[in-house]
């Protein structure tokens, strides 16, 4: 239980330090922010695990019960799965199932954030050409390996996560949305501090403040549009870090709720 | 007795000299970034985060005091450079140097390279020490002389006049790098160096500023990826095609040049496997290697790490050959050191002239030397209290546990704001540089 509190106390402090290097002169450091987020994820699994062993062992039935429930509404949204929480303590093969989430995130991605994917492809070919305009400054006689960054690849780092998160095997599909219900559910209850975090982000950069006040409302589509925006917005900003991803599947608690818009806080360059 | 360390047993490390302001009230831009003796050891280069670089110079050893050698004395001091501003990204770009690296001297002229986060510059340092008086054209202040008072002819002659030694920035590198410059390194060829960012590599020519080749890139195509950066990269001694580069996940690469014109593939990769019962959520942190050096012989190369600095053999890629504790009392203060960003310093190392001995900085303003035919280390501190001419080191102990005897200090009793970064060895001798935030103590021995 102590290294829950712990766990949670390390998040916290590396969600301030990510925040606070934007503020920094000089510009943000890249090597002090991937050891931050390095931190930051083994804390999260710490935490979840924690919470998991927690969550599927004893009384906390009834809270699930009442997840499960907003479940069945607004499953239709979803992809078909089996949700069951016993799911989750099953053991797998990390890499099979880590890489089952990430098709089933771009999937879901396809299929239910249409409009709201025109709005993020936009930005992204507007990040993609500053981008590609960055990089012509720097390399001037040497060829780089062309910059693509449309396909989803399976980041190492993600294995972790999946290891903790104890996902199903086959079809990961299960995955997924007992998570988002979740993390609607803890937003619908627990939205006393998150204004405050998310008005922070909303001024970094346009693209999360549209996410940031995304969160304030606490329907599904909305939800969905979060998954898609950050999504595609880390795919086109240099500098997103893998758990920006993960965060999507992580709804466990009001700090993890908040890693999403701060997730993407990580991303400036 | 620990006072053995870098040349025998008579050794002795006794104060020499300390530069810098006594104030308490540091400015940060006098806090000193880099320092590096040139090749000869007669100069000793300080860069700061304002953006200037002070040079002192060794004076010529005199007669009389035959137990000190030469005092360093400011030879030149010079802005490098400028904060900018990144218009495109909205960005400030620090001043701060990040590195210096003097070339070898090939005239009367010294020529340094000194780099910030974004641009390198090739600095010449002359001397002038005549004056040609008696022009033809112009008054001796200045002022052109009226044509028709002019009706000699006369050649000028050159007098002697006060020392001035002049600084100018010969080449400007700019514009090849998008992320963070952390190192750069002059080749063996002394025609190219390498500069290193987070993310890769560049490769110029010294006569040529327009254009530099990327010879390592490790930037994924989806950035999402990225797992590790470059921490720092130097060029081998003596093999002009090869150097080696750190990662922020503790391994080194060592390439090629010859073996592509791109040296993403290694050529050696040298990494230690993690002891799984060490393991913390910090782990990773403290594995990320901040500074790597080869030995002067070439053989070996030595990498710092948050707690320990190890030596590798260069023919050995799955362990280093000797492993140095630094500070391991700080194992258990990981939380507390990432709290207030200690965690993240970087810590630079040196090797002595014969590749006998090593020296790292660590917190409290202790610095930490380690003979490696001996294996005997010490830990030495520097402090104002300390400085009297020639004045002995004391060696200082660090209490881990338990009952704390006279002269040790407590864990929980360190400053962890005074902390020695970047220290250096002159390159033949037993002097070294230890700079202290914003002072440079000078350090030589006292041979018996």
């Amino acid at each position: 239980m102590e290294y829950k509190v712990e766990a949670h106390r390390i998040m916290s402090i590396s969600l301030g330090k990510i925040y606070n290097s934007r503020v920094q002169r000089g510009g943000i450091k890249l090597h002090k922010n991937l050891l931050v987020s390095l931190v930051l994820r083994s804390a999260r699994q710490v935490y979840l695990s924690e919470y998991y062993s927690g969550a599927c062992l004893n009384a906390q039935n009834e809270r699930e019960g009442n997840e499960w429930d907003i479940t069945d509404s607004e499953r239709e949204k979803f992809p078909p799965s089996a949700t069951e929480c016993d799911r989750v303590e099953s053991t797998e093969e990390p890499q099979q199932s880590e890489q089952s989430e990430k098709g089933r995130d771009y999937r879901e991605n396809d299929d239910e954030v249409k409009s709201d994917q025109a709005d993020s492809t936009s930005t992204l070919q507007q990040e993609q050409n500053q981008n590609s305009s960055l990089d012509s400054v720097a390399k001037v006689s040497s060829e780089t390996p062309p910059e693509t960054s449309n396909e989803p690849k399976e980041s190492p780092s993600d294995s972790a996560v999946a290891e903790s998160d104890s996902t199903p095997e086959a079809n990961g599909e299960s995955h997924q949305p007992p998570k988002t219900q979740r993390k609607r559910s803890a937003e619908e209850s627990e939205s006393g501090d998150s204004p405050q975090k998310r008005t922070k982000v909303a001024s970094s950069n346009a693209e999360e403040s549209e996410e940031a006040e995304e969160m304030d409302t606490s329907n599904v589509s909305n939800l969905i549009t979060i998954f898609g925006s950050s999504f595609s917005g880390l795919l086109s900003k240099d500098g997103a870090k893998p758990e920006a991803e993960d965060s999507g599947q992580i709804c466990c608690d009001q700090m993890l709720k908040n890693l999403n818009p701060w997730s993407t806080a990580i991303v400036a360059f | 007795m620990m006072a053995g360390v870098g040349g025998g047993n008579d050794f002795q490390w006794c104060f020499s000299q300390v530069k810098g302001a006594i104030d308490e009230d540091v400015a940060e831009a006098d806090i000193i970034s880099t320092v590096e003796f040139n090749y000869s050891g007669e100069l000793l280069a300080t860069g700061d985060k304002g953006g200037r670089v002070v040079i002192f110079q060794r004076e010529q050893e005199s007669k009389n005091r035959l137990l000190s050698r030469g005092e360093y004395n400011v030879y030149s001091t010079f802005q490098s450079h400028e904060p900018e501003f990144d218009y495109l990204k909205s960005l400030e770009i620090e001043e701060k140097i990040n590195k210096i690296r003097w070339l070898p001297q090939q005239n009367a002229a010294h020529f340094l390279l000194s780099a910030n986060d974004k641009t390198i510059k090739l600095w010449k340092i002359s001397e002038r020490d005549k004056r040609a008086e008696g022009y033809n054209l112009k008054d001796e202040d200045g002022r052109l002389r009226d044509q028709f008072r002019i009706t000699t002819l006369r050649v000028p002659v050159l007098m002697p006049m006060d020392l001035m030694v002049e600084a100018s920035p010969r080449r400007i590198f700019a514009n090849a790098h998008t992320y963070h410059i952390n190192s750069i390194s002059v080749n063996s060829d002394y025609e190219t160096y390498l500069s290193a960012d987070d993310l890769r590599i560049n490769l110029w020519h010294l006569e040529i500023t327009d254009r530099s080749f990327n010879i390592v890139d490790i930037k994924p195509a989806n950035m999402e990826e990225l797992t590790e950066v470059i921490t720092a990269a130097e060029c081998h001694p003596h093999q002009c095609n090869v150097f080696v580069y750190s990662s922020s996940k503790g391994t080194i690469r060592l390439c090629d040049m010859r073996a592509a014109a791109l040296c993403d593939r290694h050529s050696k990769f040298f990494e230690e496997p993690e002891d799984p019962s060490s393991r913390s959520f910090f782990s990773e942190i403290i594995s990320s290697i901040s500074d790597v050096k080869f030995s002067h012989s070439g053989r070996y190369m030595m990498t710092r790490d948050y707690l320990s600095v190890k030596v590798w053999d260069l023919n050995m890629e799955n362990r280093p050959v000797e492993t140095y504790q630094v500070h391991e009392y700080l194992r258990s203060k990981l939380c507390s050191l990432y709290e207030n960003d200690c965690i993240f310093d970087k810590f630079e190392c040196c090797w002595n002239g014969s590749d006998s001995a090593i020296m790292t900085g660590s917190y409290n303003n202790f610095f930490r030397m380690f003979d490696r035919n001996t294996r005997r280390d010490i830990t030495l501190e520097a402090s104002r209290e300390n400085s009297k001419p020639r004045a002995m080191l004391k060696p200082r102990k660090v209490c881990t546990g338990g009952k704390r005897k006279k002269d040790e200090i407590s864990v929980d009793s360190l400053d962890f704001n005074k902390k020695i970064l970047h220290t250096a060895w002159h390159p033949k001798e037993n002097v070294i540089a230890v700079a202290a935030t914003n002072n440079l103590y000078i350090f030589q021995d006292k041979i018996n």
